[in-house]
């Protein structure tokens, strides 16, 4: 494993969804875990004991954005304090992943030209960056339904775990 | 509600104003409302599935 020198800025959703499987150590991998203090509150409220982790956080606050059309944007998908704050945090670090579970923050961050990444992405991530065995995750991906409110199809999560096996011979 | 100002193509806002005048909406704000509902609507599970697979190439071959 390589050193890890990229910063996230994290939505809610992947924070909660990598505690719910017991996953959260993953993001040990980031140099910096950028958490909005909206989304902090938002965790705080759904999934506390994950703000305890040991883990790289740094609350930040939001700023008014310096390009006019990322508010419009946010306000035209809906989207909440937390992703909206994040996003505008992005824009003063452009060089890091932003991680939502989000389908619309996502395409505002891919509007916007950002990084933007999923609980999914980490999972698999694990295996490239020598944290988990293409084993552990296949174990990992099975726990999601039962374990974690990240809803994905049952279709689309069958065609990632046979995409992690024939990539590993499994 | 939210307001929102933005820019759209002119031929684009043409006609959405002749969609409004023919009665089909109530103003350009009903009509403006509208096609982002559907958008959202209709798009929502396909954007999923393509983040997920955009999930699948980085996890297992990105470079970060």
């Amino acid at each position: 494993m390589i050193d890890a020198d990229t910063d996230i800025v994290c939505d809610a959703g992947p924070i909660i969804h990598l505690d719910e499987i017991s996953c959260l150590d993953l993001l040990r991998d980031f140099r910096k875990i950028i958490l909005p203090s909206s989304v902090v509150d938002e965790i705080e409220k759904h999934q506390p004991l994950a703000l305890t982790a040991k883990l790289p956080f740094s609350v930040l606050r939001g700023h008014n954005p310096a390009d006019d059309r990322l508010l419009a944007m946010c306000r035209v998908f809906a989207l909440d304090i937390g992703e909206t704050e994040a996003l505008t945090i992005m824009e003063s670090h452009p060089e890091a992943i932003f991680l939502t579970d989000d389908a619309s923050a996502r395409m505002v961050a891919e509007r916007m030209g950002f990084k933007v990444h999923g609980t999914i992405g980490v999972i698999l991530r694990s295996i490239r960056r020598g944290q988990k065995s293409p084993e552990e995750v296949l174990s990992i991906l099975s726990m999601i339904p039962s374990r974690s409110t990240l809803f994905i199809k049952s279709a689309l999560l069958k065609e990632i775990t046979l995409r992690v096996r024939k990539e590993f011979n499994i | 509600m939210k307001t929102v100002q933005t820019e759209v193509p002119e031929a684009l806002y043409n006609k959405a104003v002749a969609l409004v005048s023919e009665g089909w909406f109530r103003d350009e704000q009903d009509l403006f409302s509208e096609a982002i509902r559907r958008f959202l609507d209709t798009h929502q599970s396909d954007l999923m599935q393509k983040f997920i697979r955009d999930d699948i190439e980085w996890g297992l071959h990105g470079n970060d």
